[in-house]
């Protein structure tokens, strides 16, 4: 199957830092890919490069074929591509349900001179509640619809997140920690959840873990960065053995 | 004591109630909604005015054929008599102004502010406060808007009634007539997809922008918007007043339309309205007692703000989020998630029953 992202040669340089050196990549679609890798190795770098927020200093970047780098953050999330952050941005002063509700694109209630006239969007002000509603159900959620979000656990402002990217026409994810602060347990709840999710909606899921041991379990191919340069990769059983990332990670 | 007139007091309250509470309301969509804290609010309140004054005086004028520069002693004479002889004009003139100025100072805000929002908030502030002070020291030297004097005659739109009384009558009820519209327009405004989009960039400018919220764009309509009500209240203090000159248009005037936001409570509009009927009553109120009252030992007019201050304080004290605080927006979605809300609070009081049942026994002993 063709790839859904492709990364050419990226290099990013931060002054003279390098964060990353001719990284390239695959995920095909509907896959579930990881990418780990020391802290400051340059992941959540790349997600950033990817999603828009810095342009790469050379490199490509496709996504569905073609071109994102360069663009804005809001146009690559018209695409299809969503990322999550590793600190939770929700807007977390609002409701769960304000909180679904506000993502979808190009809202005709959005206009100033339709925004007063209710009529004018209605209807489609309902679809998108219907879907919202039935997502949250999906994800468990509907408990918490009225509460701030503020108010939610860890857990659930994190699948608070996932829901909320489902919102949008997303088709790939990049999560950036999915279960970061989250019990043993709860992490493989959440990664179970994603694998569902794959299998339901037919998503992609491009995911950082520092779980190396959860994430193995459900990722059926990983790349290891390490110093801003793409160190190995392969399914999870060749990269565990492979003797350069046990270096990388344990040291000599 | 002198007879105080109780109607005429309440007419001037009303009349500024409604000039600031129009500020307050489109400083709390541009701050409280969608989180630009514009510290320059005075600057778009003054274009509005001069641009009605502008354009009023000039329509009279020229339709009479009289020449003179319009900041001349000529001219505000010849106003007094031209604004009192053809009622549909006034009107007419009154209605045409009251647009331009919203259009003219929108525009204006909406370019001016528009550059400034891709550097960081704080800066944001800081450009338009200058931007203000600066258009202020700007009409100081501008000649053709009188310069320091500035422009005297500005045609009441009601002066051809002769009995002051019911000409001011009828000025409040316009004016609250056009805050009555404005409000209902800004609530529509934030309990839709906008308001929405607009908390989400107050909350996290960037989330809002991965997103695929478009914010530049969306913090230029908000701009355009609340600079275009700022502009109608500027409008609505030049025919009220009659005159107008850059020293009305201080800094101060910012600050003090920011306190009324804040005493309101920040992201509602009720509150901002309520925050500035406040404020302008103290306001208001200190002037007749030194009217009443006169020779007292303090003039309450010096205190005035100390007053301002402590109801401030004391309303931030116990009420921390303003008098009337935010709530969430309300759009008809809510209607679909109200069998989900029930079935949530069916869910918690059967889980909250054993406890109640156990409470109740060791209450009543069994």
């Amino acid at each position: 199957m063709a790839p859904i992202l492709k990364v050419v040669n990226v290099t990013k340089y931060f002054g003279g830092v390098r964060a990353l050196e001719d990284v390239s990549l695959e995920v095909k679609k509907g896959a579930m890919v990881g990418l780990i890798g020391p802290n400051g190795s340059g992941k959540t770098t790349l997600f950033n490069v990817i999603t828009g927020f810095y342009p790469p200093d050379r490199g490509e970047v496709y996504f569905k074929g073609r071109r994102i780098d360069g663009l804005n953050p809001n146009e690559i999330f018209k695409m299809g591509l969503v990322r999550t952050f590793q600190n939770p941005r929700l807007f977390f002063n609002m409701s769960v349900w304000e909180n679904m509700l506000v993502i979808p694109q190009d809202q005709k209630g959005e206009s100033l001179l339709k925004a007063p006239f209710t009529r004018l969007w209605l209807n489609e002000e309902m679809e998108i509640a219907r879907k919202a509603s039935s997502l949250l159900k999906d994800f468990g959620l509907e408990d918490f619809v009225i509460n701030k979000v503020s108010d939610l656990s860890g857990a659930h402002i994190k699948l608070l997140e996932s829901a909320r990217g489902l919102m949008g026409k997303g088709e790939m994810f990049l999560l950036d920690e999915p279960a970061a602060g989250v019990a043993y347990t709860d992490a493989h709840k959440i990664f179970s959840f994603i694998r569902r999710l794959r299998d339901e909606y037919g998503l992609t899921f491009f995911i950082i873990e520092h779980r190396i041991e959860v994430l193995m379990d459900y990722v059926e191919y990983v790349y290891v960065l390490h110093n801003g340069r793409l160190l190995s990769q392969g399914t999870p059983e060749e990269v565990m053995r492979d003797p350069k990332v046990i270096h990388a990670y344990i040291g000599e | 004591m002198i007879a105080f007139d109780v109607i005429g007091f309440l007419l001037s309250w009303f009349t500024f109630f409604s000039i600031y509470a129009i500020l307050s309301m489109s400083l709390n969509l541009e701050v409280g909604y969608a989180g630009m804290a514009n510290f320059g609010k005075v600057a778009f309140y003054g274009i509005g005015a001069y641009v009605s004054a502008y354009v009023s005086m000039s329509i009279f004028l020229s339709l009479a054929g009289l020449n003179y520069p319009l900041y001349s002693l000529e001219a505000t004479m010849a106003m007094v008599k031209l604004s009192t002889q053809n009622p549909m004009l006034n009107i007419s003139v009154f209605i045409l102004t009251l647009i331009l100025s919203f259009l003219i100072a929108g525009a204006i805000g909406y370019v001016i502010m528009y550059p400034t929002l891709r550097v960081g908030p704080a800066f944001f502030g800081i450009t338009v406060l200058s931007f203000g002070e600066l258009l202020r020291i700007f009409l100081r030297h501008y000649k053709p808007t009188g310069a320091t004097y500035g422009l005297t005659g500005i045609p009441h739109p009601f002066a051809w009634i002769e009995d002051v009384f019911v000409k001011n009558l009828l000025f409040t009820s316009v004016t609250l007539i056009i805050l009555t519209l404005l409000f209902l327009y800004a609530q529509r405004l934030v309990n839709s997809p906008l308001g929405r989009t607009m908390l989400a960039i107050r909350e996290d400018e960037v989330a809002a922008l991965c997103m695929g919220k478009d914010v530049p764009k969306v913090k230029g309509k908000v701009l355009f918007i609340g600079s275009g009500m700022a502009g109608i209240a500027g409008c609505i203090l030049a025919y009220y007043i009659g005159s107008i000159n850059p020293n009305i248009f201080v800094p101060t005037v910012t600050f003090d339309v920011w306190a009324m936001m804040i005493l309101g409570g920040i992201g509602n509009n009720k509150g901002a309205i309520v925050g500035a009927g406040i404020i302008t009553l103290v306001d208001r109120a200190t002037a007749a007692i030194n009217f009443i009252f006169p020779g007292l030992i303090i003039d309450p007019n010096f205190i005035r703000w100390m007053i301002i201050g402590l109801i401030i304080i004391l309303v931030l004290l116990f009420k921390p989020a303003g008098l009337i605080p935010q709530k969430y927006t309300w759009t008809p979605a809510w209607k679909i998630i109200r069998p989900l809300e029930e079935k949530a609070k069916r869910r918690r009081e059967k889980l909250l029953s054993p406890f109640k049942k156990m409470s109740k026994w060791f209450l009543m002993g069994g």
